[in-house]
């Protein structure tokens, strides 16, 4: 029984599976380049649903309220940072761009306003960022409005404590409860968001569901519920519930394991492929070749070995939680091609003494370096090859985490690389067009 | 453990009622065995404990018992409790843990290897039993069904459609057949139980005048031997079912409508390094191709009530071998039976399917009450898409959700893909109904 090697070729090869890969296919198939997309998609399964621009500046200790104001500032405090490298509008139309097509596909998200939005974390904390799902919307604006509301939790269900919501909120909600109910028909000790979210998507435990919660919310006319409300048409779910109830509901993003990250996961699986994207999702590539007429990419999957041929290629394999970049006794490195790595001079300056010291650390804005056409460089400031491009946080200079900018970076950055791998598979079907 | 450090399990060879001794079961350092067997960067270090493998596994809870759990103990060093703990007989290894974890680490390696270690006596009766079954006879036919009988029921099938459906009175059903293209294996479910349910196939090859036969020597589809964790079985049986293939020099073994018997020949071929002269291929990905090339013309108009369907993706053949391509294959012949409008697709899908819990021995092994647990989750997925019927080309599936459908109150059906080709094409016999509503019947009159 042989082997064989499945071949596929392909305008642009986006490696990685992230927020910043599922961007960059997105953007992608909506300027019709043909794309093949490879790389575990595990890690999107993570976020919260929001999706971050800018919610802090170095050093400053309040939040960011106009992340586009704040964008001009860090232009001119650190103009290396790859949010100061994409152009303002660029990143608008990014952001668009990225929520229009997540509600085209089924899960409906707000679009990109003046000012940010304070959300509510899993622990009842508040958060500013762009963008959120519609089925969370509500949250903030009864936030806002001081709405009487009941948090609910469940029987069974870590990660999520209505008590622990309500205790940070209560200074500033004053009309705030929370109550604890049974999910129906669930018999275990633990369960999970996911498979409430699930069983929701089944009309009769909605309506089990919608019974306790109209008993639970009191004279509450609007409720919060960790989020739960369905994995794959939650709007649809909310809407119903909120049909079944006579209330107004909104989700609370809870601990990973999430549902929004899942549904954000699922959609991109199905939906990217039946776009006409060569989605091969579980997957890494092993090794990544350039030649004068393309690049090479080879990788396993279950089934056997694949080579894609590609005439671009992004690069958006992350830091070190997903392997684009890796921790060694002798310092930092990219484990595709092993380009050079912007790093702290050695182990003893990755991290400050306490963890929680304000700088940040070196070691989190470690990454590759990246020309004006985010072209990854070598050591001698040259890029790699004119076929490759890089997106997400695997670029240096930014410390995402401290920024609440991680979708931003992602998405920001996927938007340039596409427009120049675009650029580039132009100049190179039509030669004369070469500038 | 031998003295390698490798596990020697043999099949026990006793008398039925012969009294076992009270065999313990050993203890394995599953830190040491993780290390071996698990890939570099997949290990169990490499967990982050984020839980979305647990989140994900419809056996989280059952005894008490997740994935991720699994992963912890091992790190902790909790050899006897994982060694024995009767979760890894309800684990189906549908490696849908292993596909959602960021990390790629796949539990079911191990969960394959604390199965192995179990003494064959403290084992479920029920899987070692179809596995003995399977190593009785050299038809390797779990329900012990001998060569010479499998011959006799085909042609007496085969008779009796040739005298009463006119329009199949030259139809074949070639045994042993010297150089035929395909080799077509059988779940013996249906030689042994329901018959007639083999003749929709026979037609469908008659249509497309496909070149196959039967073997008389290694024709089951079935194979209990991987799932009861008994590697020397399991290679006994892919020996038998290569050589019966090499020997009729066949270019393409078919694996029929089942997703373990493709999964366990394919893997075994790979393990025991064994050679093979043909290809293994899915009837699956044929039925797709011969619709395409307009040998199959089969359509959707007989659903003039616009009945609906959705489609169950056997884990065995999509997310553990041929991954999405040939859940697209099984989408596309669904759509062209159906109709477009009339198929739903469950959620999730395709390689993130769930495992429907009849799998990996669960319908052999006797935990009714925790198999039914198990399968919650897709009498969810099949409830949440309101279809009166699924599809799917695997015989545990259907066991297992026509069982999950009765035990949870649900009004759908189950039906194999060869009975709707057949009743598209208006080719389908009487006798050969069994799995049709009286919707669908109603639309045959
Ligand atoms: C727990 C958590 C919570 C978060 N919450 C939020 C939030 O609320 N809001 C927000 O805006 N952002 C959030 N983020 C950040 C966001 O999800 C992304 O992590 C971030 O934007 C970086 O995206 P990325 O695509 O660049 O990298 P990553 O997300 O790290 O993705 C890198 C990808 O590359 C793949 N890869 C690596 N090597 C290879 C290879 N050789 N071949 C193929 N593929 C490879 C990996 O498998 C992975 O798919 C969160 C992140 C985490 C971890
Ligand atoms: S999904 Fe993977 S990383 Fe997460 S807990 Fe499970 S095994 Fe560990
Ligand atoms: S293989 Fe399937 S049943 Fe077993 S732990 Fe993984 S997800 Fe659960
Ligand atoms: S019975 Fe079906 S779903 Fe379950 S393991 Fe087998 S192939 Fe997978």
């Amino acid at each position: 029984m042989k082997e064989e090697t499945r071949n596929f070729t392909t305008q642009l090869a986006i490696i990685g599976s992230g927020i910043a890969g599922f961007a960059a296919s997105i953007f992608a198939v909506n300027r019709k380049i043909a794309t093949a997309q490879i790389g575990n998609t595990g890690a999107v399964a993570y976020t919260t649903g929001y999706l971050d621009l800018l919610g802090k500046m170095d050093g400053a200790q309040a939040a960011v309220n106009d992340p586009w104001q704040a964008l001009e500032q860090l232009r001119k405090s650190q103009s290396n940072h790859p949010l100061s490298r994409v152009a303002v509008a660029d990143i608008h139309r990014g952001f668009n761009e990225f929520t229009a097509f997540l509600g085209e596909c089924g899960i409906a998200y707000s679009q990109p306003e003046k000012r940010n939005i304070t959300a509510l974390t899993p622990v009842g904390t508040l958060k500013q960022t762009l963008c959120v799902p519609a089925t969370m919307a509500a949250g903030p604006r009864a936030f806002a409005a001081k709405k009487p509301c009941v948090i609910i939790d469940f029987i069974g269900l870590k990660g999520f404590s209505g008590r622990q919501v309500v205790a940070n909120l209560q200074d500033r909600w004053p009309n705030l409860g929370t109550q604890r109910i049974a999910f129906p028909d669930m018999v275990h000790g633990e369960i999970y968001p996911e498979v409430m979210a699930r069983a929701l998507e089944v009309p009769a435990t909605r309506e089990k569901l919608a019974y306790t919660l109209k008993n639970a919310a009191g004279q509450a006319k609007v409720i919060g519920l960790p989020a739960i409300l369905g994995m794959h048409c939650p709007d649809h779910v909310r809407a119903e519930l909120e049909r079944l109830t006579g209330l107004e509901i909104f989700e609370i993003p809870t601990m990973p394991p999430s549902v929004p990250g899942i549904r954000l996961r699922e959609l991109f699986e199905q939906v990217l492929p039946k776009k006409g994207v060569t989605l091969i999702p579980q997957q890494k590539v092993t090794a990544l070749d350039f030649d004068d007429r393309g690049a090479t990419l080879s990788l396993f999957d279950s089934y056997g070995p694949i080579r894609i041929q590609a005439q671009t290629v992004i690069l958006a394999t992350g830091r070190f939680l997903s392997g684009g970049l890796e921790a060694h006794p002798d310092g930092i490195r990219e484990h595709l091609l092993d380009l050079p790595v912007t790093q702290p001079a050695d182990r003893t300056h990755w991290y400050h003494d306490r963890y929680t010291d304000p700088r940040g650390h070196a070691i989190h804005r470690a990454g590759i370096e990246i020309d004006d056409t985010f072209r990854p460089l070598r050591l001698d400031g040259r890029p790699y090859s004119d076929r490759l491009f890089a997106a997400g946080i695997i670029i240096a200079h930014q410390d995402w985490i401290r920024g609440r900018s991680g979708a931003g970076i992602a998405i920001a950055t996927a938007f340039r690389a596409v427009a120049e791998a675009e650029r580039y598979l132009l100049a190179e079907t039509n030669p004369e067009k070469r500038v | 453990m031998d003295k390698n450090g490798s596990y020697l399990v043999t099949a026990p060879k006793q008398e039925k009622g012969t009294p076992m001794a009270d065999t313990q079961i050993a203890t394995i350092n599953f830190k040491e065995e993780a290390l071996r067997l698990l890939p570099e960067g997949a290990s169990f270090e490499a967990c982050l404990t984020c839980g979305l493998c647990s989140s994900g596994c419809p056996a989280s809870g059952i005894e008490n018992m997740d994935p991720r759990k699994f992963i912890r103990m091992a790190e902790l060093g909790m050899d006897v409790e994982l060694s024995t703990t009767p979760w890894v007989w309800c684990c189906t290894q549908c490696k849908r843990c292993h596909h959602v974890c960021p990390m790629n680490i796949d539990i079911s390696q191990l969960v394959f290897l604390a199965r192995s270690n179990w003494p064959e006596d403290k084992k479920p009766s029920g899987i070692v039993r179809s596995c003995q079954m399977i190593l009785a006879t050299d038809s390797t036919s779990a329900m012990g069904l001998p060569p010479a009988d499998f011959v006799f029921v085909v042609d007496d099938v085969l008779q009796e459609v040739r005298a009463t459906q006119p329009a199949f009175q030259h139809l074949q059903a070639p045994m042993d057949k010297q150089g035929a293209h395909f080799f077509v294996n059988q779940n013996s479910r249906e030689p042994m139980s329901e018959p007639d349910e083999m003749v929709p196939l026979w037609k469908i090859f008659h249509l497309v005048g496909a070149d196959w036969t039967y073997s008389s020597k290694g024709w089951a589809a079935e194979n209990f031997c991987m799932f009861s964790g008994n590697e020397t079985a399991w290679y006994e049986v892919i020996k038998k079912r290569v050589d019966a293939v090499n020997e009729l020099g066949c270019q393409v073994w078919l694996n029929t409508e089942c997703g373990h018997s493709y999964y366990t020949m394919w893997q075994g071929v790979k393990r025991f390094n064994l050679t093979a002269n043909f290809r293994l291929e899915s009837l699956i990905t044929y039925y797709a191709r011969w619709i395409r090339e307009g040998k199959l013309p089969v359509n959707s108009k007989w659903n003039t009530k616009g009945i609906k369907f959705t489609v169950q993706d056997p884990c065995m053949i999509v997310r553990k071998a041929y991954g999405d391509a040939i859940a697209e294959d099984m989408r596309f012949v669904t759509r062209a039976l159906v109709g477009e409008e009339n198929f739903i697709d469950m959620q999730p899908n395709r390689s993130a399917n769930y495992c429907c819990g009849g799998g990996g021995g669960f319908l052999q092994a006797g935990m009714t009450e925790h198999r039914r647990t198990y399968g919650k989750r897709k009498f969810d997925q099949i409830a949440a898409t309101g279809a009166a019927y699924v599809l799917t080309p695997c015989h545990n599936c259907h066991s297992q959700m026509e069982d999950i459908g009765h035990f949870y109150g649900g009004n759908y059906g189950v039906v194999h893909f060869w009975t709707l080709i057949c009743l598209s094409l208006g080719i389908l016999g009487d006798n050969e109904r069994t799995y049709l509503g009286p919707d669908l019947l109603e639309l045959l009159d």
